[in-house]
Formats: C-alpha cells, sequence, structure tokens
C-alpha cells in the first residue's frame, strides 16, 4: 500500500523479524474482515465493467424496434422508452460515473493536500485558508455546482472540474488536522535546523505521514464525487454524448418512465447504491484495520 | 455576554452570504458562457448585441458591475429572467415557501425519528439490534437522493396509490382540507429526505451517546439510585444531543441540496424545481439567484441552529 521511509526489512529469515512495516499490519488486518475484502471485489469488479464496457454490451444509441419492455432473457434489465437496452446503458454508464468520480476525486485530493498541508506548515497561511474551507464547507453545494456547469456547458470534462472544484475543502480539513499533529514533531524542527527548504521537509517528511489518511479519503471522495455527477446528470446537466447513470435518470425522468417503467431507474440506481455502500464500507475497513494496534 | 454571542454570529452569517454573492458573481462573469448569448440570437446584428449588452449592463467595467450587483442585491433585486420577463425574487420568492416548508418538515421528522433510534442502538451497544441500526444508518448514508424519491413514488404513489405522486396541493381544496391535501402531497417528498438524512442523524447521536454513558457523571447518578432509564434520558441524552445539533447545522448544505433533486421527481413546486426548469431552459439568472437564496436559508438556519446550540449550552454563550 503506501511506501514508509523507513529501510527496507530484510525478507531472508536470517533474523528474527522485527515490528513489521506500519502498511502490512494494516494489511493483515484488513485481510482478515470479510466485509472489507467483499468491499474491495466489488469495486475491483466495477472498475472491470468499467474498462471493458465494450466487450459487455454495444454502445446504445438510435432507436430499438422493443420500447418499454420488462427484463427478459434478450435484455436482462428490460428497454427504455424508445427501444434502447438498459443493460447496455448501465455497463457504458459505470464507464462515465467512474471516470469522472475519479478524476474529480483524484484532482480533489491533489487540491485538498496542498491547501491542507501549507495550512498546518505555513502559520501565516492557517487563518485565511482555514475560513475560506468553513466558508466553502457551508454553502449550499449542489446548486453551486448547477450554476457553474450550466454555465461552463455540460461536458465530461465540466462535470470533472467542477465536482473537483466544490469536494477539495473536506480533504483539505482532513489533511490539516493530520499534518497538524506531525508539524510539531521532533524530526520536523530537525529537519529544519539542518537547513531543509520548506518544499523538501513538506515532500520527504509531512507528506508520507500524512498520506495514509488520505487513503481513506480516495475511496470516500470518489463515492461523493460518482453521487454529485449523478445528481447533475440527472438534472440534465451530464455529458450529452456519453451514458452515465445519472443520465439514465434524467431520461426516465423526461420520457415519464419513472410513473411506469420502474426497470429503467431501478438499475442505475442499484448500481450507485452499491458502489456508494461497498466505498463507505471499504474505507469502514480500512480505518479498522488501521487503528488496530496489538 | 448573550449579544456578543448572537453578534458573533450574525457577523459570521454575514461573510458567508457575502462570500456566495462575490463567487457565484465572479463564476457567472468569467466563465466562457456568455451571458449575453443566453438571451441573444447568434446571428441577431451587432447593435442589437450592443444594445442587450447595455440593457443588462454588461458594457461597464467588472468591478462596476460587482458594486452594482451588491447595490441591487440590497434592495432584494436578483435581476430579471431571461425566459420569463419577471424579476428573479419574484418568480423565486413565490417558490422558497414550498422549499421550507419540504425542508423543514424533513429535519424535524429525522430528528424525532434518528434521535431515540440512536438511543436505541448505544442502549443494546454491540447486540444485534446495534448491528442493524448501525448497518442501517451507513446504507442510509449512502443513499442517492433521486433513487429513493423514485422508489417511493413507484411504490407507495403508483404501486400501492396511497399518495399522489406529483404537485405539492389539491388546486381544488380548500380551507381544511387544502392544509389535509398539502400534508398529504409532503408525506412522499418529505420521507425521501429523511431516509437520506437519517444515518448521520443516528450514528452521531449513537457514538456520542455512547461516550456519554461511561462518563463519570452517568457512573454517579448509577451510584445513587437513580433509573436506568432516567440516567439515560434525563442525564446522558441532554449532553449527547449536543454534538447531534452540529450536524443539523453541517447537513444544511446538503439538505437543500437534496430538496433540489427530491422537488425534481415529484414536480414539487418549490426552489429545486424552479433550478431543474431553469437548467432546461439555460435561464442563469435564475440559477444565480436560486443559489443566493439557498445560501441566505442556510445562513439563517445555521444562526437559529447556532442560537439554539447556546440555550442548550450555557459554555458556549461565552465562547
Amino acid at each position: 500500500m503506501t511506501e514508509t521511509t523507513a529501510p527496507a526489512i530484510s525478507t531472508s529469515g536470517l533474523s528474527a523479524e522485527p515490528d513489521p512495516t506500519p502498511a502490512r499490519r494494516t494489511w493483515a488486518a484488513f485481510r482478515r474482515n470479510p466485509l472489507g475484502i467483499a468491499s474491495a471485489v466489488t469495486l475491483v469488479l466495477l472498475i472491470l465493467v468499467a474498462i471493458c464496457a465494450p466487450l459487455i454490451a454495444p454502445f446504445p444509441e438510435g432507436y430499438g424496434t422493443d420500447t418499454s419492455q420488462p427484463p427478459s432473457a434478450a435484455h436482462w434489465f428490460g428497454t427504455d422508452a424508445i427501444g434502447q437496452d438498459v443493460f447496455a446503458q448501465v455497463v457504458w454508464g459505470t464507464r462515465v460515473s467512474m471516470m469522472v468520480g475519479v478524476s474529480a476525486s483524484a484532482l480533489a485530493i491533489v487540491i485538498g493536500l496542498l491547501v491542507g498541508v501549507a495550512a498546518a506548515y505555513f502559520r501565516r497561511l492557517d487563518t485565511p485558508l482555514g475560513i475560506l474551507v468553513d466558508l466553502s464547507l457551508s454553502l449550499p453545494v449542489l446548486p453551486l455546482m448547477i450554476l457553474v456547469a450550466a454555465l461552463a456547458g455540460p461536458s465530461v470534462r465540466t462535470l470533472v472540474v467542477v465536482i473537483a472544484l466544490f469536494s477539495w475543502p473536506e480533504v483539505a480539513r482532513v489533511v490539516r488536522s493530520q499534518a497538524l499533529a506531525i508539524v510539531p514533531l521532533p524530526y520536523i524542527s530537525a529537519a529544519r535546523v539542518v537547513g531543509g527548504s520548506a518544499l523538501w521537509i513538506i515532500r520527504k517528511h509531512l507528506l508520507p505521514g500524512v498520506i495514509p489518511v488520505v487513503g481513506v479519503s480516495v475511496v470516500l471522495t470518489t463515492s461523493r464525487a460518482v453521487l454529485s455527477e449523478a445528481g447533475l446528470a440527472f438534472l440534465g446537466l451530464g455529458d450529452p454524448n456519453s451514458w452515465s447513470w445519472g443520465t439514465i435518470l434524467h431520461k426516465a425522468q423526461q420520457s415519464g418512465a419513472l410513473a411506469s417503467a420502474w426497470w429503467t431507474t431501478l438499475f442505475p440506481s442499484l448500481a450507485i447504491l452499491v458502489l456508494v455502500v461497498a466505498a463507505t464500507l471499504l474505507s469502514v475497513a480500512y480505518n479498522d484495520a488501521r487503528n488496530h494496534r496489538r | 455576554m448573550r449579544l456578543k454571542f448572537i453578534g458573533v454570529r450574525l457577523l459570521r452569517g454575514l461573510l458567508t452570504l457575502w462570500f456566495a454573492v462575490t463567487v457565484t458573481f465572479f463564476l457567472v462573469r468569467l466563465l466562457p458562457g456568455d451571458p449575453v448569448l443566453a438571451v441573444a440570437d447568434p446571428n441577431m446584428t451587432e447593435e442589437l448585441r450592443a444594445k442587450l449588452l447595455a440593457d443588462f449592463g454588461l458594457d461597464r467595467p467588472l468591478f462596476v458591475q460587482y458594486l452594482d450587483y451588491l447595490r441591487q442585491l440590497f434592495q432584494g433585486n436578483l435581476g430579471m429572467s431571461f425566459r420569463q420577463s419577471l424579476p428573479v425574487t419574484e418568480v423565486l420568492l413565490e417558490r422558497l415557501p414550498w422549499t421550507l416548508i419540504l425542508t423543514m418538515s424533513s429535519m424535524v421528522v429525522t430528528v424525532i425519528v434518528g434521535i431515540p433510534l440512536g438511543v436505541l442502538a448505544a442502549t443494546r451497544a454491540k447486540g444485534w439490534i446495534d448491528r442493524l441500526i448501525q448497518v442501517g444508518g451507513i446504507t442510509a448514508q449512502s443513499l442517492f437522493v433521486p433513487s429513493v424519491g423514485i422508489f417511493l413514488l413507484y411504490t407507495f404513489g403508483v404501486l400501492l396509490g396511497w399518495f399522489p405522486i406529483g404537485g405539492a396541493i389539491d388546486p381544488d381544496a380548500t380551507g381544511f382540507a387544502a392544509t389535509l391535501s398539502m400534508l398529504h402531497y409532503l408525506v412522499l417528498p418529505c420521507l425521501s429526505l429523511v431516509l437520506v438524512q437519517l444515518g448521520s442523524y443516528v450514528l452521531t447521536m449513537r457514538s456520542t451517546l455512547m461516550e456519554a454513558l461511561g462518563d463519570d457523571y452517568v457512573a454517579l447518578a448509577k451510584a445513587k439510585g437513580v433509573k436506568p432509564r432516567a440516567v439515560v434520558w434525563k442525564h446522558a441524552v441532554r449532553n449527547a444531543l449536543l454534538p447531534t445539533t452540529t450536524i443539523a447545522g453541517l447537513q444544511l448544505g446538503m439538505l437543500f441540496g437534496g430538496a433540489v433533486l427530491t422537488e425534481t421527481i415529484y414536480a414539487y413546486p418549490g426552489i429545486g424545481r424552479a433550478i431543474y426548469e431553469a437548467v432546461g431552459q439555460m435561464d442563469f439568472p435564475v440559477l444565480q439567484g436560486a443559489f443566493v437564496l439557498l445560501a441566505a436559508a442556510v445562513v439563517v438556519a445555521n444562526l437559529l441552529t447556532d442560537i439554539a446550540y447556546g440555550f442548550l449550552d450555557p459554555r458556549v454563550r461565552t465562547a
């Protein structure tokens, strides 16, 4: 998982092994948690579906002859009002939903990491950055994202940027509190005394201590980003040229299928639920494993 | 002392509001979407375009526009809707009561249901009820608002036919029947928002109460021979309620986001439905105004929560 800066422990078996690295201890504890493993497997499966979408189902487009059919052997998840296969929509939707979720959260984490570490290390920045984070967190984010996405014009890129732009404050807050616990430690002062530049200290000594905490927020931020994308797409701000889980729900809403064809909304909803529950359980399991001190 | 406490909170609220207003102003002006393009035909003449720019005040320097915008906001002017030739304030204020009814009722129901559930879980910690409530809480936190809304709409509105599935009131009802019909229409949208909020309330109540139950004053109360029920409800719950109040404040932004999605599903005539319609018509002034109004609602609600917190916990008043 995470690399530590400690010298690698020899595994040749010559000496009685001292304490295993924290990463290894976390993994050992995590492996014993069936719920955590099941969640991880589920997420890997979803990623595989996203990558292999073209192999699983043809891209849903055009009009089909079987309109609004309930699930059957030919159409596992049924068909929508214009005869497209809902299963194909969900499979291709996995691709865009996951891509937007992962990219947006990666961007949000980079920004949050920079802001959080800067706030903790440079005392003078702490107050203004703290106020900025507090203010951003207290605003109703969805209406703000709607405004920006509508202005910028709906596309996958817009969605990624908009979601990242309003998701980093939470990461920044977590990172800051963790970094604040590390900054006063003697080894940071020692690094300062030997004349290390701020950038070097942050990169070499502060970041390695913060990264494990970010590990949890990667999964959670991604699942929240998927929810944000689904919300925006549901309101009609999804990328018009591709399918996402939210887009399927939006089309169902527009065609009036909400009240008649349950299959057009149930399956994309289940996909979202499975992803978010798996992500949440995985982060709970990871946290438990990390806090497990013998 | 009390006045100073409220003053500080008020100042913070105003700062938040100013931040929201400023952010939206500059986002709208600096993003690629030319606001004039939204009202104008792309092949209109240059003069007409210039006239439109002047009409909307878009030809002046950015900072002047900003000051002008702030001045107008103070007068309650949010600009004109691009699509409906009406002031945005008029369009939205008519919708605001519905959104407030929906959000506030769902918050009250969430508290009434969530706190006892949290107490139940904490007092039976590690038992099967506790496990069930915990798993339920985590799942509830993972719910996607439209999915919940659609599920309830289909099950209780379409299949069982117990509740109406669109609108907020029966237009023909009058007097007491109108109130009843309003409540009838409110059930499903409100329940959708309750389900998505419940998780964090229950889980927070559970963990803070479990902590409180381990405190010395609880042990003392038990040693004095206070009945177990009274120890929990009269002593521990009172203290555990405080962090739960904070959750209410933190969740407000999310609650209003959820209302936007819920209103869209149930064609509920609040601000959220107005946002959905404005998205379809690319009516930017309405979108901007809706955000400013919802931000104001969050600020006011946060202020009320803070003051309530001050009443519940005398220690906070001096902070």
